[in-house]
């Protein structure tokens, strides 16, 4: 493991930049400096690498199931239909 | 555009049971908001599309009934966790077979509290534009985006701790 002596100068401004900045860059949202930054942290910090590929996977993952969406066993737009012909007025 | 309306029963539908996790209860939730809808039709102010209208009486009927329930054990989402700097570096590495990866993904979200499952599952599952998400909300920008990262990290954890084999 990485000692707090043996990282480079920076190192631990680019790790709280990163942990600061996550959101923005995964919703592609910061500029390309701060991407470029980012990555370049992430390639050398074990840690911050781990959360940024899980979280990546999980976001690939999510959407996966929105394309996949669940099946209702009838229309329920025929139901809504037929309650709405039933209402008063 | 107004999608028409068996695709607005099926969006409704597909948001509404991830909330709920339950598929009876998703479907009385949109017949109960398409009928509230229908009803409230003249208090609907055109300040939004009707589609975020209708998403927002859905998921608000999902929240109330889920609020009859006893809660279930929720997934963190503490305040801190973007600033945490936890040492993963001696974690186990991934799983190489990954078949429940959308079993735990599902546990996951439906575990999140409530103020933070929704805006998952709409900007994350649905695909809606973070504006979008936060107008069915009703929230600014700054708090959906908030809750939407805290929910991420929470989920993450749940997915880290999968793949690295430690929810067995």
């Amino acid at each position: 493991m990485r000692r707090l002596r043996d990282m480079r100068p920076g190192f631990m401004l680019d790790h709280m930049f990163t942990r600061r900045h996550l959101a923005e860059y995964l919703d592609g949202e910061l500029d390309a400096r701060g991407r470029d930054r980012l990555r370049d942290h992430a390639h050398r910090c074990p840690s911050c690498h781990r959360l940024v590929a899980t979280l990546v996977q999980m976001l690939d993952g999510l959407r996966g199931l929105g394309q996949a969406p669940p099946r209702t066993g009838s229309p329920i737009s025929d139901s809504v239909i037929a309650r709405l012909r039933d209402e008063p007025g | 555009m107004t999608p028409a309306p068996s695709k607005m029963t099926r969006t409704s539908y597909a948001v509404i049971l991830r909330f709920t996790g339950e598929s009876a209860e998703a479907e009385e939730v949109v017949r109960e908001a398409f009928l509230r809808a229908w009803r409230g039709i003249d208090r609907f102010e055109r300040r939004s599309q009707f589609f975020t209208w209708l998403y927002r009486i859905g998921l608000n009927e999902a929240k109330r009934r889920a609020g009859r329930r006893p809660p279930a054990e929720p997934l963190s989402v503490e305040e801190g966790a973007l600033e945490q700097t936890a040492d993963f570096t001696h974690a186990p590495e991934p799983r190489a077979e990954q078949p429940d990866l959308r079993e735990v993904l599902e546990r996951a979200v439906r575990a999140l509290p409530e103020g933070y499952r929704a805006p998952l599952i709409l900007r994350d599952v649905e695909g809606l534009s973070t504006d979008h998400a936060a107008e069915i909300m009703g929230l600014k920008q700054a708090a959906f985006k908030s809750r939407l990262h805290r929910a991420r990290l929470a989920v993450r954890d749940a997915v880290d701790a999968y793949l690295t084999g430690e929810d067995a």
